[in-house]
């Protein structure tokens, strides 16, 4: 837990040093006056939460993954890796309490977007199933978090991993249905929209904001978890071997 | 009768690297190394000797690829969650800290990491800071930092859990001199605490003046550990005396005397080299009976020792 809670400040002063790296907590309502837009002058005013949700995955995504697929990089890029290997503190459980605080700055942004809809926009956003939105909320910062401590693992491994992470934001807002609701991909497209936590996600998030009753919550916040639960074992199993494997060959430290 | 363990034990370390396509790299071959409880201790050999290897398997930041080392006794590859509490680190160059951050954000997060008691942080990061000189600095970002600066924050990062060994890896590399001995005269307080310092340097000085011993090392093999005094013995088994203003009859005198092995010009006076301590009398004797005042005894220095052992290679690495 002391690695947690020292990963945990250390990000936040980072954020206090460098307040650029909120930068999503200045786009998020950019965006929430584009997709209201967008709704009301197609007429369909009664989605305005549509407006609220893809903002804010856009934001918690961009904190997974250009700050928290990053961390580990950084580390090695700032020379900090030996050390943190060395200390007595697990390095996972810094790298983790580093992710979460940049979760919990993603998970401020719909907090953000939502009062900025509310007041600003006039937009009615009401939380009709508040348990169901709460526990998958919940579930999908869980998610989020693995998904990104798998993303800094994969991106010390790769060599295209700035590629990688400069592409993927829009592909990955396509197979969650954040931006376009999944019934308008393509028939063969949509299965693989299965193993993307985000589209389980935000059915349910946009689900709770429906007066009508969500089907299947259950089964859904089930694979929510369950597919942040793969995302930390490939994310342990991919940190035991980059330890492993920069303790044998040396190659933990950039020079 | 219980017998302290050392502070650093290796036996047999060997460390093998594979480049790509590229024979086999031998960093360590075979290397035993012994460093007592309160020693200051320096490694020192050129670039590629094996120095920033050994003390990486040390600080349980590398594998060895066979052998064993140990920190007071506990192995640092089956006991590393043993060992990683006792030891400071203080790496060389400019890199190993969070630049964007303070020094003391730096600190009370690596205080954090070595699991020093809450209340303790703040007062431990402010009395480091004060103590290496950074108090005044110590909210503005290391990035605004000298090396200097950056080092004596390193050194503060090193003993922020009360090390019980220290592990310097070429800590004033790269300083301007004023700021290299300020930072010596620092390692000679700590050695006054009796922690244990293991020195990876190629700086003669600097293993002259802080070391108790001195381990020789090249192309990943011991060649000798000894006192830096004691270490010219390696390279001439004679003492010499050094003279200014002697005239020809008196070093003919002196030439005929038991014990004088040569006599050559220097680069003021003249050296004479006498084998055997128990000749130096005598000799000094007849010099100072000649009216020389300008006598000086001298034994090789580490530079000429380090020349002698491991040779003049130039830039080779």
């Amino acid at each position: 837990m002391r690695g947690f809670r020292a990963g945990f400040r250390l990000q936040l002063s980072f954020f206090r040093n460098y307040p650029d790296m909120l930068i999503p907590l200045l786009t998020a309502p950019l965006f929430t006056i584009i997709f209201s837009m967008v709704l009301r002058h197609g007429g369909r005013s009664d989605l305005s939460g549509y407006a609220v949700i893809a903002p804010f995955y856009m934001s918690l995504w961009w904190f997974a993954i250009f700050n928290g697929g990053w961390v580990i990089q950084t580390e090695r890029w700032e020379g900090t890796i030996d050390y943190l290997v060395a200390a007595p503190t697990g390095f996972a459980s810094v790298i983790v309490g580093r992710i979460s605080t940049m979760m919990f700055a993603g998970a401020f942004a719909f907090v953000e977007v939502w009062l900025f809809g509310r007041y600003v926009l006039h937009a009615t956003v009401t939380i009709h199933h508040p348990y169901v939105f709460g526990a998958s909320l919940l579930l999908t910062l869980f998610a989020m978090t693995t998904t990104s401590l798998f993303m800094a693992n994969l991106f010390v491994l790769s060599r295209s991993a700035v590629t990688f992470s400069n592409s993927a934001s829009y592909p990955i807002y396509l197979l969650g249905g954040i931006l376009v609701p999944i019934a308008l991909l393509p028939g063969w497209l949509q299965p693989v929209t299965n193993i993307v936590f985000l589209s389980w996600s935000a059915r349910l998030l946009r689900g709770s904001l429906g007066a009508t009753p969500i089907a299947n919550a259950g089964f859904d916040l089930a694979m929510v978890f369950v597919l942040g639960l793969a995302a930390l074992i490939l994310a342990s199993a991919l940190l035991t071997r980059i330890l492993r494997r920069a303790q044998q060959t040396g190659e933990l430290a950039l020079r | 009768m219980s017998r302290v363990a050392p502070a650093v034990t290796a036996v047999d370390l060997v460390r093998t690297f594979q480049p790509r396509k590229q024979p086999l790299v031998t960093a360590l071959d075979a290397v035993n190394l012994s460093v007592d409880q309160g020693e200051v201790h320096g490694l020192l050999g050129p670039n590629g000797a094996g120095k920033t290897t050994l003390v990486k398997i040390l600080t349980t930041v590398l594998l060895p690829t066979s052998g064993r080392a140990e920190i007071c006794g506990h192995d640092v590859v089956r006991d590393a969650k043993a060992v990683r509490p006792m030891i400071g680190i203080v790496f060389g160059g400019e890199r190993g800290l969070y630049t964007r951050l303070t020094a003391r954000q730096n600190l009370e997060y690596w205080a954090s990491l070595y699991r020093l008691p809450g209340s303790q942080i703040k007062p431990r990061a402010a009395g480091l800071l004060e103590r290496v000189g950074l108090a005044e600095k110590a909210d503005a970002r290391v990035e605004t930092y000298s090396r200097g600066m950056k080092q004596r924050l390193h050194l503060a990062r090193g003993l922020i859990a009360g090390a019980k060994v220290l592990f310097l890896d070429e800590p004033t590399a790269g300083m301007d001199p004023l700021a290299a001995r300020e930072f010596r005269n620092l390692i000679t307080e700590i050695r006054s605490e009796g922690t244990t310092i293991l020195l990876a340097t190629h700086d003669m000085v600097e293993a002259e003046v802080l070391c108790d011993r001195v381990t020789l090392i090249d192309r990943g093999r011991i060649l000798a550990t000894e006192s830096p005094r004691s270490l010219g013995r390696l390279v001439s088994r004679f003492q010499r005396i050094d003279v200014d203003g002697a005239d020809r009859e008196l070093l003919d005198r002196v030439a005929a005397l038991p014990g004088v092995e040569s006599i050559a010009p220097g680069t003021e006076g003249h050296r004479i080299h006498v084998d055997g301590d128990e000749h130096v009398s005598i000799v000094l004797k007849v010099i100072v009976e000649g009216g020389v005042v300008g006598v000086r005894t001298s034994r090789p220095s580490l530079e000429e020792v380090y020349v002698g052992l491991i040779g003049d290679r130039g830039l080779q690495v």
